[in-house]
C-alpha cells in the first residue's frame, strides 16, 4: 500500500484533481494525504502597513481548504489525512515526501481562469520536483 | 533576459524624454531652471516606475531614490554647483513627521488589537445574523470592511476580513470574488472617510494640520454617498452568483468557520477596546485640547496599551512595519528634491494655466488626474508630489481658500485606487490572499468591477465638490 501526496490550494480549479486523486487512492487502496502550504511571499512587494500577523489568518484559510478536501474524500468513501506547512511549495513538498515516505505526488493542470499556475510553468515545476524528491509526479485532472 | 531588456528600454526612454524636454524648454527665453531640475525629476520618475512596475520592493525604491538625491547633491554638487538638489538638513524639513508617528502609533495599536480575534468574531456573527440570506451577508461584510478601513486602516481591514470571507463564500457556495472584490472596493471608499483610513487621506490631512473631526465632516458624507452607487453596481454585477447561494451548508465547514472566529484573548480585547474607545474620544474632541495632533493621540494610545498589556517589547517592535515608515520618509525626501529644484512650481504652473483661474475646472482636474493616475501608478508618491501643487493652486486661484482642491486630491487618489489591481495596497494584498485559496484574480477581471465603480464614485465626488464647495 502506497501513500499518495496531493498538494492543494482549494478553489474550484482544484476540485477535478481532488476528485481524480480520491478515485485513484480508492482504486489502488493507497493512503491519501492532502498538503496545504502557507506562503506569505506575496506580501513582499508592498510597503503597506502589514501589522496583522498574516500567518495565523492564512493557517485558518488553509485548514478550511483541507477540511473541504477531506469532506470531498469522505463523501466518496475514503478517509484522507491532511498536513499544513509554512514556506515555499517546492521545498515543503520535498520535505513532506521524505517524511511520509510518499510513493506518488499528484498535482493538477491549470484549469480555467481560477487556476493559480500557468501550465508551462507547472510542467517545469513538476519535472524539477520529480528529480528533487525521487518520487513520480503525476498530473490528474479528471477521473479516467 | 527579456525582463532586463524591458527595464533598460524603459530607463533609456525616460532619459531620452527628459533630455528632449530639457532641450525644448531651454529654447525658451523664460527658462530659469538648471540641471538639478532634470536630475530630481529623473530620480522621481525612476522611483515611480520602479514602484508601479514592481521592479523592486517599494521601500527599496524609495530609499534608493532618497540616497540618489543626496549623493548627487553632495558629490555631484561639489564639482558642479548646478547639480545641488537638497542637503540632508533641508530634506528632513520635507518629511511630515506627524504622518510617520501617526502610522507608527496606529500600527502598534492595531498589531495588538488584531490578536484578539474580534474582527473574525464579528464577521461570523454577520454570517449567523444573515440566516442564509446571501444578499444580507455580502452587504454586511462589505459595510464591516468599509467601517474597519475608516477606523483602523484599509490594508488591516482586508487582512482581517478577506480570509474569513473566502471561507464564508465557500461555505455558502458563492464564488469568493463576489465577496472579496466588493470588500476591496469598499475598503478604498471607506478609507477616504477618516484621516487615518487611507495613506493619501493621512498625508493630505496631516499636511493641512486637520483634526480628526474637521476631516471627518468634510469627507465622511461623500464616502457614505459613494457607497450607494457602489452597492448598486455590485448588486448588478453579482446578482447571479449571490442568487445562486446554497440553502443547506455543510456542518463540517460551518463548524470549522466557527472555530476560526473565536475571540482568542478576552483580557486583551477588554484593554484594547477601552484604549481604542478613549483614542476615538480624543480624536473627536482633539480641537478642545489645543488641536492635539492625531499622531500624539495614536502614540499615546499605543504607549498606554503597551504599558497595560506588557507584551514582549522585542516582539512588539518586530510587529511594527518599519518598511512602511522608511518608504514614507524616502518618498517625502524625493518629493522635497522636486520642490527645492522648482519642478513642483513648474508643474503647478502648467496645471494653473489649464485651469485658467477657474476654481471649478481646477477642482475637476484635481479629482480626475489623480483618479485616473491612481489606477496606473502608485498613489502614495503621486499624492505626496501632488500636494505642493494643490498648495500652489490654492494660493493662486481665487475661491480655493475652502480647501476644495485638497478634498479633490484625496477623493481622486482614494477612489481612483479602485480601478485596477495596482491602484492601492488593499487590492494587491487581496489578490495574494485569494491566490492562497486557489483563486487567481487577474488584472482584467478586477477591472471589470473596479472601473465602473471608480467612474461612478468619481463622478459623484465631482458633483459633490462642485455643489458643496
Amino acid at each position: 500500500m502506497g501513500i499518495i501526496l496531493c498538494a492543494t490550494r482549494g478553489g474550484e480549479a482544484s476540485y477535478p484533481t481532488q476528485d481524480a486523486v480520491i478515485a485513484l487512492a480508492k482504486e489502488q487502496g493507497d493512503e491519501l494525504v492532502f498538503l496545504y502550504v502557507v506562503d506569505t511571499s506575496f506580501l513582499n512587494h508592498t510597503a503597506a502597513p502589514l501589522v496583522v500577523d498574516v500567518e495565523p489568518q492564512l493557517e485558518k484559510l488553509g485548514q478550511f481548504q483541507l477540511v473541504m478536501a477531506q469532506e470531498r474524500a469522505t463523501t466518496q468513501g475514503i478517509t484522507a489525512q491532511t498536513i499544513m506547512r509554512h514556506g515555499q511549495l517546492r521545498t515543503e513538498l520535498v520535505s513532506v515526501v521524505k517524511e511520509l515516505g510518499a510513493t506518488l505526488i499528484v498535482m493538477g493542470h491549470s484549469l480555467g481562469p481560477d487556476a493559480a499556475f500557468e501550465d508551462s510553468a507547472l510542467q517545469v515545476f513538476a519535472a524539477d520536483l520529480q528529480i528533487e524528491s525521487g518520487v513520480e509526479v503525476r498530473f490528474l485532472d479528471k477521473i479516467d | 533576459m527579456k525582463r532586463k531588456g524591458f527595464y533598460i528600454l524603459v530607463i533609456l526612454g525616460i532619459i531620452c524624454l527628459s533630455v528632449g524636454i530639457w532641450w525644448l524648454l531651454t529654447q525658451s527665453a523664460e527658462w530659469q531652471y538648471g540641471p538639478s531640475f532634470f536630475i530630481s525629476t529623473g530620480i522621481f520618475l525612476l522611483v515611480f516606475v520602479a514602484i508601479s512596475l514592481r521592479w523592486m520592493h517599494e521601500t527599496a525604491a524609495a530609499l534608493l531614490g532618497a540616497a540618489a538625491v543626496w549623493l548627487v547633491h553632495y558629490i555631484g554638487g561639489t564639482f558642479f554647483p548646478a547639480l545641488q538638489i537638497i542637503n540632508f538638513e533641508e530634506s528632513m524639513t520635507f518629511v511630515d513627521w506627524n504622518v510617520i508617528w501617526l502610522i507608527m502609533g496606529m500600527m502598534i495599536f492595531m498589531a495588538m488589537f488584531s490578536e484578539t480575534g474580534a474582527i473574525n468574531w464579528i464577521a461570523f456573527r454577520i454570517f449567523r445574523l444573515a440566516k442564509g440570506n446571501a444578499w444580507l451577508l455580502v452587504i454586511g461584510l462589505v459595510i464591516l470592511t468599509a467601517v474597519l478601513s475608516a477606523f483602523l486602516n484599509d490594508v488591516t481591514a482586508i487582512l482581517l476580513v478577506v480570509p474569513l470571507s473566502i471561507q464564508i463564500a465557500q461555505t455558502v457556495g458563492i464564488h469568493p470574488f463576489a465577496f472579496v472584490i466588493p470588500e476591496v472596493l469598499a475598503s478604498n471608499i471607506g478609507g477616504a472617510a477618516t484621516i487615518i483610513g487611507d495613506p493619501p487621506s493621512t498625508i493630505v490631512g496631516s499636511h493641512l494640520g486637520l483634526g480628526f473631526v474637521e476631516y471627518l465632516v468634510n469627507m465622511a458624507p461623500i464616502a457614505i454617498l459613494c457607497m450607494i452607487p457602489f452597492l448598486i453596481i455590485i448588486g448588478i454585477l453579482y446578482r447571479r452568483e449571490i442568487s445562486g447561494a446554497k440553502e443547506q451548508y455543510s456542518p463540517a465547514l460551518v463548524s470549522q468557520l466557527e472555530n476560526d472566529a473565536l475571540i482568542t484573548d478576552f483580557p486583551l480585547l477588554r484593554k484594547a477596546g477601552l484604549v481604542g474607545f478613549l483614542m476615538m474620544i480624543l480624536f473627536f474632541t482633539g480641537d478642545m485640547f489645543g488641536g492635539i495632533p492625531s499622531s500624539v493621540i495614536a502614540l499615546s494610545g499605543a504607549a498606554i496599551l503597551i504599558a497595560w498589556v506588557r507584551p514582549d517589547m522585542h516582539r512588539m517592535l518586530h510587529e511594527v512595519n518599519w518598511t512602511t515608515l522608511i518608504f514614507f520618509i524616502g518618498i517625502f525626501i524625493i518629493v522635497g528634491g522636486l520642490e527645492a529644484t522648482g519642478v513642483i512650481a513648474w508643474t503647478a504652473g502648467i496645471i494653473g494655466n489649464l485651469a485658467g483661474d477657474n476654481i471649478k475646472i481646477a477642482s475637476v482636474l484635481m479629482v480626475w488626474i489623480p483618479g485616473v493616475a491612481s489606477g496606473i501608478v502608485a498613489n502614495i508618491p503621486f499624492t505626496v508630489a501632488a500636494l505642493p501643487i494643490a498648495d500652489f493652486l490654492t494660493a493662486t486661484i481665487s475661491g480655493a481658500e475652502n480647501l476644495v482642491l485638497y478634498w479633490a486630491l484625496i477623493l481622486g487618489a482614494d477612489l481612483g485606487g479602485n480601478s485596477t489591481i495596482l491602484g492601492s495596497a488593499p487590492n494587491i494584498v487581496a489578490v495574494g490572499l485569494l491566490g492562497q485559496a486557489g483563486y487567481r484574480l487577474t488584472f482584467g477581471r478586477f477591472m471589470r468591477d473596479g472601473v465602473p465603480v471608480t467612474i461612478a464614485t468619481l463622478i459623484l465626488a465631482t458633483i459633490w465638490l462642485l455643489i458643496r464647495y
